[in-house]
């Protein structure tokens, strides 16, 4: 859920219309022009989002595993 | 000693490194087809992160990001933007992807397509298309590391020589080694053209311009339309916001269809290690910032050279660099070529043989193994022809390649997710998108708002294969629930 809002939301910001309002020269942040940083800014917050979905996940499948006879799995 | 021989020297020196490692690598493999396409399933993070990226980022990125950066400003910007959005679904994905290639054996894309949606005429018919999509896409690794070596030695190793011992290596050790090949060599590679891009990516503007915040003050002065998105058409007018946009999204789906990227789930040793590879792939896609970075220090540069997509061999040639640096650079660019091409000339044999041939006839084990060599040669013969041959026309048809290759996202997403999903609708909706990718392709003045062909077909498809489906019968639900069901392992072994 929380993964594919931030695909969704990442893919409506680095491009039409999301991209309009960033493209733009100032500020400029690091030295790099804004247009620049915005989509650069969007891979590095990807990395802590994926960490995060990936602490949900694990923990998920934990308790799956525990719950014996769940629902699913082919056993 | 002479400054060019001195480079050589580096080169030669990098290209015996790749080939003793590839040539390593391939004696922990087993002999059998698993082995040899899959590296018997074993590749940890180390190096399923550096296959990934090495992978991705082949000589497009390598010299094609600077060139793009300098003679069409922030157009470039699409190709940061597109990597991590064509990512993260593969956090899901790989893992159910590597899932059932244990339980069915599938070491291939369209094994996993066939298997969901049994069709002999499905699987010749995703391996003929993804043949289409390789072949130009090799030969412009194959051009461009000739082209590298033939600029750095300034004309002394002509691209001919250096496009044929380059590849002639890749070719050596990918029939040797097979998968457990690329994944060792793409592991130096990657290291290599990272830490390249990074430095050069700031010793360049450095150099040139005192840093990285004074080169962008002359540049806003200077061509502030190159700084800001979509950026510039190849001609030099604005591009349209219409194609920024759907080159992003075609890339992004397209990326983790490329049958070399999609495969590389077989060779996992396990979910959490593809898990990790996708966690990690942001780190990887930021090399691209010190590439573009590399390409804007030579909007500035007071001479150009002819093609923009030699920017970057053009200003290392040009800045009086030490040696030893450009014969560096010439390795990291060489890497990114290699990295891919190694990768696509494997999947191309691998898929002929085990799609394109396997379903027709049943060949032994070590017939299968001789067959993907027979034709790891062929078809790097036929790109080393194209590359040598020239033409410019392939970085067009490197672009329809995505076209061709997205296509391949929807019947992927079908197989493994929605049970309704049908063979007819599959197969009717790869013909109805290719054809209609196809028609706007030759037909570029006809495409809505500027949109990628790719985008166009997907718009088609996707209708075509959820209604065939729905009106075909549905399939055997028990055989349906072994793909888009639990994929657990039991817990409990009967014993």
């Amino acid at each position: 859920m929380l993964a594919g809002a931030f695909v969704v939301l990442m893919a409506v910001a680095v491009t039409w219309p999301g991209a309009v309002p960033a493209a733009r020269i100032e500020p400029r942040v690091l030295g790099l022009p804004f247009a620049f940083a915005w989509p650069a800014l969007w891979v590095v917050l990807s990395g802590p989002m994926l960490w995060y979905v990936d602490r949900v996940e694990r923990r998920h499948r934990a308790s799956r595993a525990d719950g014996a006879d769940g629902p699913d799995g082919d056993a | 000693m002479e400054r060019w021989v001195f480079i050589t020297v580096i080169i030669a020196g990098y290209l015996l490194v790749t080939l003793a490692i590839g040539l390593l690598a391939g004696r922990r493999a087993t002999h059998s087809v698993a082995g040899y396409v899959a590296a018997d399933r074993s590749f940890g993070l180390l190096v399923m992160y550096f296959v990934t990226g090495a992978t991705v980022f082949s000589s497009f990125a390598f010299l094609g990001g600077p060139g793009w950066t300098y003679s069409r400003g922030a157009a470039a910007f699409y190709i940061l933007s597109y990597g991590v959005l064509g990512m993260i679904p593969f956090y899901w994905m790989g893992p159910r992807a590597a899932a059932l290639g244990r339980r069915y054996g599938f070491v291939t894309q369209a094994q996993l397509l066939v298997g969901r949606f049994p069709s002999r005429g499905l699987s010749a018919l995703v391996a003929l298309m993804s043949l289409v999509a390789f072949v130009p896409y090799v030969t412009i690794q194959i051009r461009g590391a000739g082209i590298v070596i033939e600029a750095v030695t300034s004309g002394h190793v002509p691209l001919w020589l250096g496009a044929l011992v380059a590849y002639g290596i890749v070719v050596i050790y990918v029939l040797a080694s097979g998968a457990m090949a690329v994944g060792w060599t793409n592991t130096f590679q990657g290291i290599f053209m990272v830490v390249i891009a990074w430095t050069l990516g700031f010793y360049l503007p450095h150099r040139l311009y005192g840093g990285v915040g004074p080169m962008f003050e002359q540049l806003a002065a200077a061509r502030p339309e190159l700084l800001t998105p979509p950026g510039l058409t190849s001609a030099g007018d604005p591009w349209s916001w219409g194609s920024y946009s759907t080159y992003i999204l075609v890339s992004a789906v397209g990326l983790m269809m490329w049958p070399h990227l999609f495969m590389k789930a077989f060779t996992a040793k396990d979910d959490d290690t593809l898990r990790r590879t996708v966690m990690l792939f942001p780190t990887f896609q930021l090399f691209l910032i010190p590439i573009f970075l590399i390409g804007f220090s030579g909007v500035l540069f007071p001479t150009a050279p002819d093609d923009p997509d030699f920017i970057l061999p053009f200003m290392i040639m040009n800045t009086d660099l030490p040696a030893l640096v450009v014969g560096l650079f010439c390795a990291g660019a060489l890497s990114a070529s290699m990295s891919t091409g190694d990768a696509l000339l494997h999947a191309a044999a691998s898929v002929v043989v085990e799609d394109g041939i396997g379903p027709f006839r049943t060949l032994a084990d070590e017939t299968q193994r001789t067959l993907m060599r027979g034709l790891v040669v062929a078809v790097g013969a036929l790109a080393y022809w194209g590359a040598v041959a020239g033409g410019t026309s392939l970085v067009q048809l490197l672009a329809t390649a995505y076209g061709i290759v997205s296509q391949l996202a929807p019947p992927i997403v079908a197989a493994m997710y929605w049970r309704r999903a049908t063979t007819p609708g599959v197969v009717a909706g790869l013909l109805a998108g290719w054809a209609t990718a196809g028609f706007f392709y030759f037909n570029p003045a006809l495409k809505p708002f500027g949109m990628h062909e790719g985008v166009v077909g997907l718009l088609v498809h996707i209708p075509v294969l959820v209604g065939v489906s729905l009106a075909t019968r549905r399939q055997d639900p028990a055989h349906a629930e072994g793909f888009c069901g639990s994929l657990d392992r039991p817990r409990t072994e009967v014993t």
